[in-house]
């Protein structure tokens, strides 16, 4: 039985304890809402989230409009403009040795290096979510057996891992590059999503679904997966930071894209060869790379605040 | 057993002047307020309430009803959000609210213990039991770390600990739940002090150790000569332990008196519900007396008197908020209801009058 | 205890074993045949045919896994038991030996420069919490942390090195001056400042959020009962509990202290084994990645056995 507003099991519900079925004072209850309302309310109240999420927001629009405006820009060599042209509306960052627009290039860089965080942690919570559920609900021996596949895969050194597979499988190759972050960075999404099946598994929702003949199929994709979502959504957040990282690390390192692909980590290595005479070039991908860290680790510290019911209280 | 550390042991000086000997604890207008996200929380509004030396009194209301807030305020260890904002709680005579941090220190744990309601988890885990009893001592009566030490032993097996010496050296997980209320109970104890202040002390605890540990509060304070504010929402506990009972509703103090004119003779309808709500053996009934309605959320306060949604005898006139009224000798309540229980004869006018006066003198600025 | 490390040690034999095995597979399962590299046109088909048979590529892949593995931990007493890197051919056993102190001068001197900042940094933060200093500090905090290590290096070099020429630019020691401390020192400053800002900010954090934990608890409300002093509580008290996940945070620390400077110490040529495993990836020598991966698979294992027992050392409330 449900009522109106109101999901079994959720936390942050508060009706008083001990309401009596008679009449009761409207004025005396605490109006109730719906899980996601408190969240929403919860996560609109910490500045620093919403901050993050406009910046987030900002950034993912700059990578598609400005690519889209600028066309070929991002890579259009040309012999009229170099450094030394001042900082004009058209190339508000100038113009970098080889005469391309260096703002474009930017963006267009922010682009690669957003989309291939973007999917790389798709890849990740899927499997991680695949992994987790199957283990966290089945239990027993096929539990273990997971949990020793997750032990193994997080021993190895994951930045090796990364470099390995993309310098053996192909390097240059943004796909590649997706894979292999993909592939090694799951086992801690699976260790979220197993954690939180253990803990419903054992749940009265679950039992109550489970005595009214629910499917094992059902309960798990019904049920848990949507209560289980949200460290996933959580830790894919702050994901993306560590991805986007990665990226510009591998590119950096020259395993990853390369010119005249544009990433923010291949601009750092451009502008490393520069950096005597033009100081200010490592600076704007570097800034860049900190914007997206800082706006996906709040947004994704408040995307936790605001699912964890836990009360804040005002300083 | 006593042992000669016991009698290096002082009880703690009494401090120089009293106004009123035999009034130990003397709290007036006490109002510990909140400030939270959703709004102030009056927690605590307006509280008075006296312990006599050696003499127990019994805090009693539901969650909420600003009980442990106000012990907490005695032994100001309010932290933010929380602020008492206006009151005096005198202690032997002395404001302590107006007392410099380390004057307030000096009588912490010293002349005024306190022991909390979940033994569980109000012990530091990684020292051990006699570690964190002697601390207290050391702190408090300096000495040497053995002689703390054997003080320690020594008030584990007054508090029926057996074994003391192995105890003392393990570490609070490997006690049980009575066993660590024990320890709490010795450490509060370890000082002498002249006043204890037990915040649910046996809630936490299953009936046949609660009754265990309230027996041996009984030995205890009536060796120490210790008076004792006792804090619960178990009446049994009340009629247990107590000499004098005050009954806390919504942060306000809403019936007090002596323990026997309570339960023989309550005139609050608040407090009348409690009783009523109690199942006795032998009794015969179909349905539990419950009282009507929820407790109001500090939030959303209703006008006039708090529990006038829910009192059987509501009249027009609690729409103005009634202040503490003498029913008996020792008896005050606050209800707009006759000594005897009956509806008040007099008119609006006088009744409003009587309130604002009170409210008036009731409203003494702390610090 | 004693039972419960064997254990351990005996439940990380499979993962060790599976470690090696991924290990193996991703190495020798690549697309391309090692000896491709020997393909220069100036080597005859015969010699690289007997390359092959002498390097054993030309057994079954279970075959030259078992060798590979039996041999891999003999390297105690086993120049050999790594192989030959591609590179220089070199015993892969010295090369990893002759770099491992550099990269534990390195990790070593930063991992002490963070516990030395970062446990009173984030204690004081605690304790006053929602104070100017903490916000402040938190800001500095999050954006230390969210810098990339390569970038942060690169900034360092570029300001310090190039343009105040304070520091030298790369490597750990300059030619001619080998085995002088003050220069090892000069050398060892700015990778130091680059691993330690990130590392300090993301420890405070840490400290920061255990002793709020710790002070939140119902225990220091009983010990301030006791009349005990502010600092008291918080020195004895809070701190010795929240100590306790720092200690494990160190424990988990260790399995990098041999391969997780590979970026910074790449961007300041710093010759570590991370340095190392970076260019034999790039330059494909197989068998150098594979011996540094395994090092730093079995470092992993060791760090967590290792925080788990100091975990049970320091808290009481565990044991096995």
């Amino acid at each position: 039985m449900t009522t109106e507003g109101i999901r079994l099991g959720q936390p942050g519900i508060s009706l008083p304890v001990g309401t009596p079925t008679g009449e009761v004072d409207e004025v005396d209850l605490v109006p109730v809402q719906t899980y996601w309302q408190l969240v929403r309310r919860r996560f609109l109240q910490n500045r620093l989230a919403v901050i993050a999420f406009v910046l987030m927001i900002v950034l993912v629009v700059a990578s598609i409009a400005f690519p889209i405006l600028g066309g070929n820009l991002w890579f259009t060599t040309s012999l009229t403009h170099g450094p030394t042209d001042p900082v004009s509306l058209a190339a508000p960052l100038g113009y970098d040795n080889d005469g391309i627009n260096i703002f474009f290039r930017l963006m267009r860089g922010l682009q690669t290096s957003l989309s291939i965080g973007f999917f790389a942690v798709l890849i990740i919570a899927g499997i991680g979510t695949a992994v987790g559920s199957v283990a966290g609900y089945a239990g027993g021996r096929i539990d273990n057996l997971l949990m020793r596949l997750v032990d193994i895969v997080l021993s190895l050194p994951g930045l090796f891992l990364v470099l390995m597979f993309v310098a053996f499988l192909g390097s240059g190759s943004a796909l590649v590059i997706i894979f292999a972050i993909g592939l090694t960075g799951w086992t801690t999404a699976a260790r979220l999503v197993r954690a939180e099946f253990l803990r419903l598994r054992e749940s009265d929702f679950v039992q109550a679904a489970k005595a009214l003949g629910a499917s094992d199929s059902r309960i798990v994709i019904r049920h848990m997966i949507p209560s289980a979502l949200a460290p996933v959504v959580v830790a894919s957040t702050l994901g993306i930071a560590d991805a986007v990282v990665t990226e510009a690390a591998l590119s950096f390192l020259g395993l990853g894209l390369l010119p005249p692909e544009a990433s923010l980590g291949n601009m750092l290595t451009h502008a490393q060869d520069y950096f005597y005479r033009q100081p200010l070039w490592i600076y704007y991908p570097g800034i860049m790379l900190i914007l997206v860290v800082l706006a996906a680790s709040f947004l994704g510290d408040g995307l936790r605040d605001a699912l964890d019911p836990r009360q804040r209280i005002e300083a | 057993m006593q042992t000669t550390a016991v009698n290096t042991i002082a009880p703690a000086p009494t401090p120089a002047r009293a106004a009123n000997p035999d009034e130990l604890l003397d709290i007036e207008g006490l109002k510990t307020y909140f400030a939270t996200a959703n709004g102030l929380v009056k927690a605590v509004d307006g509280v008075s309430l006296q312990i006599r030396q050696a003499r127990t009194l019994g805090v009693v209301g539901e969650s909420g009803s600003g009980k442990s807030i106000t012990a907490l305020s005695v032994m100001r260890l309010i932290e933010r959000p929380g602020r008492i904002v206006a009151g005096q709680v005198r202690f032997a005579g002395q404001d302590i609210l107006k007392l410099k941090d380390d004057d307030m220190r000096e009588i912490r744990g010293n002349q005024i213990s306190m022991i909390f309601q979940e033994p569980m988890t109000s012990l530091n885990p990684v020292f051990t039991c006699g570690d964190q009893i002697a601390e207290a001592v050391l702190r408090h009566r300096g000495g040497s770390k053995k002689a703390a030490m054997l003080r320690a032993v020594d008030m584990l097996s007054q508090v029926g600990i057996p074994d003391p010496k192995r105890r003392a050296k393990q570490y609070p997980h490997e006690l049980s739940g009575g066993m660590r209320q024990r320890v709490m109970i010795a450490m509060a104890l370890s000082t002498n002090p002249e006043l204890l202040i037990a915040d649910e002390p046996t809630t936490a605890l299953d009936v046949t150790i609660q009754a265990q540990i309230l027996e041996l509060m009984k030995a205890l304070r009536e060796q120490n000569r210790m008076a004792i504010m006792l804090i619960t929402h178990d009446l049994g506990v009340v009629a247990e332990m107590s000499d004098d009972v005050t009954v806390m509703y919504a942060g306000k103090v809403v019936e007090a008196t002596d323990a026997l004119t309570l339960f023989d003779t309550p005139h609050n309808p608040y407090t009348k519900g409690l009783l009523a709500s109690i199942p006795r053996l032998g009794e015969h009934r179909e349905r539990l007396e419950v009282i009507k309605g929820v407790v109001p959320n500090p939030l959303n306060l209703p006008s006039g008197c708090l529990f006038k949604r829910r009192c059987p005898y509501a009249m027009p006139i609690c729409d103005v908020a009634p202040p503490l009224r003498q029913i008996g000798e020792n008896h005050v309540s606050r209800c707009w209801l006759t000594p005897d229980g009956g509806k008040p004869e007099i008119g609006e006018a006088p009744l409003k009058a009587e309130a604002e006066a009170s409210s008036a003198s009731l409203t003494v600025e702390a610090r | 205890m004693a039972s419960y490390t064997i254990r351990r040690l005996i439940q990380a034999i499979p993962i060790v074993i599976g470690i090696s095995v991924i290990s193996f597979a991703i190495v020798y399962l690549t697309p391309g045949n090692f000896v491709d590299k020997f393909r220069t046109g100036r080597v005859s088909e015969a010699t690289i045919q007997n390359l092959i048979h002498v390097y054993g590529l030309d057994q079954p892949l279970p075959v030259q896994f078992w060798k590979w593995f039996t041999n891999f931990w003999t390297f105690p007493v086993n120049n050999l038991a790594w192989g030959f890197s591609f590179t220089d051919g070199q015993p892969v056993r010295d090369l990893i030996f002759a770099r491992i102190p550099a990269t534990l001068l390195l990790m070593g001197t930063s991992l002490l420069v963070t516990i030395v900042l970062a446990i009173p940094i984030g204690i004081m933060q605690a304790v006053k919490q929602y104070s100017w200093a903490d916000k402040i500090i938190t800001t500095l905090e999050t954006i230390g942390y969210a810098m990339p290590t390569f970038w942060l290096g690169l900034i360092l070099k570029q300001l310090f090195s190039v343009q105040l020429k304070l520091f030298p630019l790369y490597g750990m020691q300059t030619l001619g001056k080998h085995g002088d401390i003050p220069d090892i020192l000069a050398h060892l400053v700015l990778p130091v400042t680059t691993l330690a800002v990130i590392q300090v900010a993301g420890w405070s954090r840490y400290m920061r959020a255990s002793m709020l934990e710790v002070m939140r608890q119902d225990f220091i409300r009983t010990a301030r009962s006791k009349g005990l002093a502010s600092s008291q509580v918080i020195r004895k008290h809070a701190l010795r509990n929240a100590l306790i996940p720092i200690v494990t945070l160190l424990g988990l620390t260790i399995p990098s202290l041999l391969s997780g400077a590979a970026i910074t110490e790449t961007v300041f040529s710093w010759p570590g084994l991370g340095y190392l495993g970076v260019t034999s990836v790039i330059e494909r020598d197989y068998p150098v990645v594979l011996a540094v991966v395994m090092i730093g698979g079995v470092m992993v294992i060791l760090g967590n056995l290792l925080a788990d027992i100091a975990y049970a050392v320091v808290d009481p409330r565990i044991h096995y």
